[in-house]
């Protein structure tokens, strides 16, 4: 029997060489006569261009050459979208404004490209930046969500007439029927808050043009090499297989990376072309700001309906979403949104619309939570102000309404991200309430030990709420397993990987089948001369997708090698065992054929072979699940907040988590531990601010600030449980935004629990000590 | 950035008037000004070297007179561009007289800053302008005395020298500024709390450390 190792915290197949400083990242490719890239930004935030003037610039020894869009001529072309409008939605609309690598006639954002200088030095090239003159008709500048789309806006597409960029609304049930029956109604304006990817290195391209041999190779940090290749092809004219795609190592994805048609990917490699030199451009912190995307701003309308004894009869939520200057994304993430609004309890009715709005700002596509988290915020928020208005215990209020676990598979009527209604794969969401209810000891902290703390004048307060995390969703992904001729074996795909373990995780599903020690296998991810098909890496779907195509791939060359050693070693298939990295007879051990030789054998050079013989212990596998996976869970924490400087410390942490069977549980823990931080800072302490003219004005570290270990809470306590998804034969589900996007619903409801006596009212999802100050003063005279 | 204030002159409000129309005055006012020529009777034109915490950077602006009724107001349009950013505005200039001997400018402006400047800048942004008005009053309150004595003193007022802030006052006025705008925030009273505290804490430690030895 083929030990399984799935669900096994075994140590990193990757961190040896990360650890020991011996991982290339694009910035260490090098290449002789390699030149270099640098983009000139726009400053201004919305105008017309009257002119570029590049001449100075060029004249700067080390300059090679300069570019605009003007001098891309017939190459220039906007977009294609990379997300397909959302048409499966009846009466959706959806204005596609794919994105323009390069600004021509018009500036939309302040950081839009309008020229790029290609120079013998990166030094040189950001000198010259400073010798070209934009000269611009400045426009009023769009930011509002709600003024955007109020008659006599400056308007950021004007052949739209609008800046509405989308329109959908979905609806189960009647809201407006519950509504009208229902005891008590509350209504809430809440906004979430923009914030930045912010991985630790920056976008970068290289390219390299071989002439001789008519391939371009191309390192890209991106999150979806194929979609990145197959747009290079498409813009350049080239076969697919004439461009290689490679992911070096990548420092931090979180999302804005699988964005294509972008600058770095149309312009790098035809600069290439045309010069016949290496070119390398790698995006510095600052534009990484403001130009790479970003999201979560969001304004809600939202509305809850419940009967007295806290039975939710609806809930009605009209939002803003802010999409940036275009929406090649399409609408990934407010209906994300709208999904995960109502994933954790029973509402019969639900009315939702979403209004997409055009601004004068970066593009706006997903962050790690990609819209969940704003919906989880929201419904909490709602229960929340529902609890108290009701005089209702929270949980109480939430344990009377979660869906119960009979009621999975579940359809919730809404379509999701992937154009397929949202149907609820597994779940047992009690359970998960249960285990960090009974983990923070709620009953006695509410009843005993706050009761207490009150009295000697602390604020401590106490915060719990649910989420699901919508995972794993389509098309497809690929991979091929392949046994090699020492025994060791190939597992390639062409995903992406920024982090997430993969080369350890995937060879713990493939050794499950094939008998080999996971550090025997080598995962390649990313390199689309190994690997042809996939998509890439987002929605938390590597594990679920990739994890069962290679599973699937590793059963194909399981069976292939069990045929052969069959017939090797002259006995029936059912009395071998593949172990060790060999196929034995499982009663006479020493009667063995290593995997190695097998290979060999599976290559015959001479002679020949019988019909439909298909050579090498190789096989590929594409999994597509029918629809996502859901994971869900319970997060609690208590907030110790010192009430005259407003600065909270997060006292303890205990997140419940379900993303079915994990394949290696500290990888898992890892994934749930990053994506708190996140979460944390997103909650008090990071947030994208543009001033009233469009400028960016967080655009470093000093400005945009990230939560630092002393800000994290001293533990963190991870309580598993496993309800395996029934899509796949694993029973995964993802697990990459779990942690990021539960914390700021249960981060207010704990500030708000903590400073009880000034009953605040907090409608933002993020804060800092200023702003919670102000929350306070603004209660106290109210 | 809007800004908004008054300053009170000591000086009849034609001299402030007159005085403001000079290059020369105006250039002395500025600090980093390199140089302000008058193109035209309602134009100037200038080179700045801005600093603003860690952007710096040579600026080309104009500055355009408009509607000016003199001595009583003036509209400013001004426009920069330069490698850090740009600045684009107007502002109003009222000139008020407060008696025979004393004048009140009241002035409002509403700029918009783009770029370095407001991307990295903008934190110092608030601090640094502040920094410059009150340099630039405090010169000009000097240059119009000076022009006053010369008047009073039967000379010409192309005669008296400028001066203009030098580099180390601007800077000091900048640090000033800057703590000023931390004193204020819930944060920055943190920080006053804590400095004291760490500074205790490290001096006892020392003493321990001593004693122990």
């Amino acid at each position: 029997m083929t030990e399984s190792l799935i669900s096994k915290s075994i140590k990193r197949n990757e961190d040896p060489r990360l650890l020991t400083g011996n991982s290339t990242f694009i910035d260490d490719i090098e290449f002789p006569g390699m030149l270099h890239v640098a983009i000139k930004r726009s400053d201004y935030a919305h105008g017309v261009i009257k002119s570029i003037d590049t001449s100075e610039a060029k004249k700067i020894p080390g300059v090679v050459a300069i570019y605009t869009a003007e001098d891309l001529g017939d190459y220039w072309k906007a977009g294609p979208l990379q997300v397909p409008p959302p048409t499966a939605i009846p009466g959706a609309i959806f204005h596609a404004r794919p994105l323009e690598c390069i600004a021509k006639n018009k500036i939309r954002f302040s950081g839009e490209p309008i020229a790029v200088v290609v120079a013998e030095s990166r030094y040189i090239a950001e000198d010259a930046l400073d010798y070209i003159y934009l000269d611009v008709e400045m426009l009023d500048y769009v930011g509002d969500l709600e003024k955007a789309v109020e008659p006599g806006s400056a308007l950021v597409h004007e052949d739209l007439g609008s800046n509405l960029a989308a329109d959908v609304v979905q609806e189960v049930g009647n809201y407006e029927k519950a509504a009208a029956e229902a005891d008590v109604v509350i209504k809430k304006r809440i906004v979430t808050t923009h914030v930045a990817g912010g991985a630790i290195e920056n976008r970068g391209f290289v390219a390299q043009w071989d002439d001789n041999m008519k391939i371009l190779n191309c390192w890209a940090t991106t999150q979806g090499p194929i979609p990145m290749r197959n747009s290079i092809a498409r813009y350049l004219g080239l076969m697919e297989n004439q461009i290689r795609m490679i992911n070096p190592s990548i420092g931090g994805g979180f999302g804005p990376k699988i964005m294509s048609s972008q600058i770095d990917d149309v312009i790098i490699p035809w600069i290439a072309m045309k010069l016949k030199k290496p070119i390398k451009w790698f995006e510095d912190r600052r534009e990484n700001f403001l130009g790479t995307t970003s999201e979560r701003d969001q304004v809600h309308y939202a509305e809850i309906a419940l009967k007295n004894d806290g039975t939710i009869l609806g809930v009605k939520d009209v939002f803003y979403h802010n999409t940036g200057a275009y929406d090649p994304y399409g609408m990934t993430i407010p209906l994300n949104t709208q999904t995960h609004v109502i994933s954790n309890y029973k509402v019969p009715n639900y009315y939702t619309e979403i209004k997409m709005v055009f601004t004068n700002q970066m593009v706006v596509t997903p962050v790690r939570g990609a819209g969940r988290s704003h919906g989880i915020f929201v419904m909490e928020r709602l229960l929340d102000a529902a609890a108290k208005k009701l005089g209702m215990d929270p949980v109480e209020l939430r344990r009377k309404n979660l869906l119960p676990p009979e009621a999975f598979p579940f359809k919730t009527g809404v379509t999701g991200q992937d154009f397929v209604e949202n149907i609820l794969d597994s779940g047992n969401y009690p359970m998960a309430l249960e285990k960090t209810v009974q983990a923070l000891e709620y009953d006695k902290f509410k009843k005993e030990i706050q009761p207490k703390l009150r009295a000697e004048g602390k604020h401590k307060g106490i915060g719990i709420i649910m989420f699901t995390e919508g995972t794993a969703v389509g098309p497809y992904e690929g991979a091929k397993v392949m046994v090699g001729v020492t025994g060791k074996v190939n597992v390639v795909c062409a995903y992406s990987n920024q982090g997430q373990g993969h080369y350890t995780t995937l060879a713990q599903i493939c050794a499950s089948q094939l008998g080999v020690k996971v550090t025997d296998i080598n995962v390649v991810i990313g390199d689309t001369g190994q690997f042809q098909w996939g998509v890439g890496a987002f929605a938390s779907r590597g594990i679920t997708l990739v994890g069962t195509a290679v599973h699937q791939a590793s059963l194909k060359v399981r069976e292939k090698a069990l045929e052969l050693g069959s017939k090797l070693l002259n006995t029936p298939k059912e009395e071998l065992e593949l172990e060790d990295g060999c196929i034995r007879i499982a009663d006479l051990p020493e009667k063995s054929i290593s995997l190695g030789e097998l290979a060999m054998k599976a290559n015959p050079t001479r002679g020949t072979v019988e019909e439909g013989m298909e050579p090498g212990l190789e096989a590929a596998a594409y999994y597509g699940p029918p629809h996502g996976a859901t994971g869900f869970g319970c997060l609690g924490m208590i907030i110790d907040v010192d009430a005259e400087t407003c600065k909270p410390k997060i006292e303890r942490l205990v997140l419940t988590d379900d993303c079915g069977t994990p394949i290696n549980p500290m990888i898992v823990d890892g994934q749930l531990h990053g994506g708190l931080q996140m979460g944390i800072g997103e909650s008090f302490y990071e947030k994208l601010v543009y001033d009233e003219y469009g400028q960016m004005v967080t655009a470093s570290y000093m400005d945009y600030l990230f939560p630092q270990a002393s800000d994290m809470p001293a533990k963190m306590e991870i309580k598993h449980s496993v309800t395996p998804s029934p899509l796949n034969p694993l029973g995964v589900k993802g697990i990459g935004e779990a942690g990021a996007i539960c914390v700021p619903a249960c981060f207010m409801q704990a500030l708000e629990d903590a400073l009880y006596e000034n009953d605040l009212d907090i409608v933002e999802s993020s804060l800092n000590p200023s702003m919670l100050f102000h929350y306070v003063q603004k209660a106290k005279s109210a | 950035m809007k800004i908004e204030g008054e300053h009170l002159f000591n000086g009849p409000r034609q001299d402030v008037w007159d005085m403001i129309q000079d290059p020369v005055v105006l250039a002395s006012a500025v600090p980093g000004m390199d140089k302000l020529d008058k193109v035209s009777e309602t134009e100037y034109q200038g080179k700045m070297n801005i600093r603003i915490g860690p952007v710096s950077g040579a600026f080309d602006g104009k500055l355009t007179m408009q509607n000016p009724v003199p001595p009583e107001s003036t509209t400013l349009l001004v426009e920069g561009k330069g490698a850090p950013g740009f600045v684009k505005g107007a502002g109003n200039a009222q000139f008020i007289e407060q008696g025979p001997e004393q004048t009140v400018l009241k002035y409002d402006a509403d700029l918009s800053i783009g770029g370095t400047l407001a991307s990295v800048g903008q934190r110092m942004i608030d601090s640094v302008a502040k920094s410059m008005m009150r340099t630039a009053f405090e010169t000009l309150d000097a240059a119009l005395a000076a022009r006053l004595a010369a008047k009073a003193a039967g000379k010409a007022t192309e005669e008296v020298e400028y001066k203009q802030a030098s580099e180390s006052d601007y800077a000091k006025a900048v640090a000033k500024d800057a703590m000023g705008g931390l004193t204020s925030s819930a944060e920055g009273k943190l920080v006053i709390y804590i400095i004291p505290m760490i500074v205790v804490v490290i001096v006892l430690a020392v003493l321990l450390s001593r004693c122990s030895g």
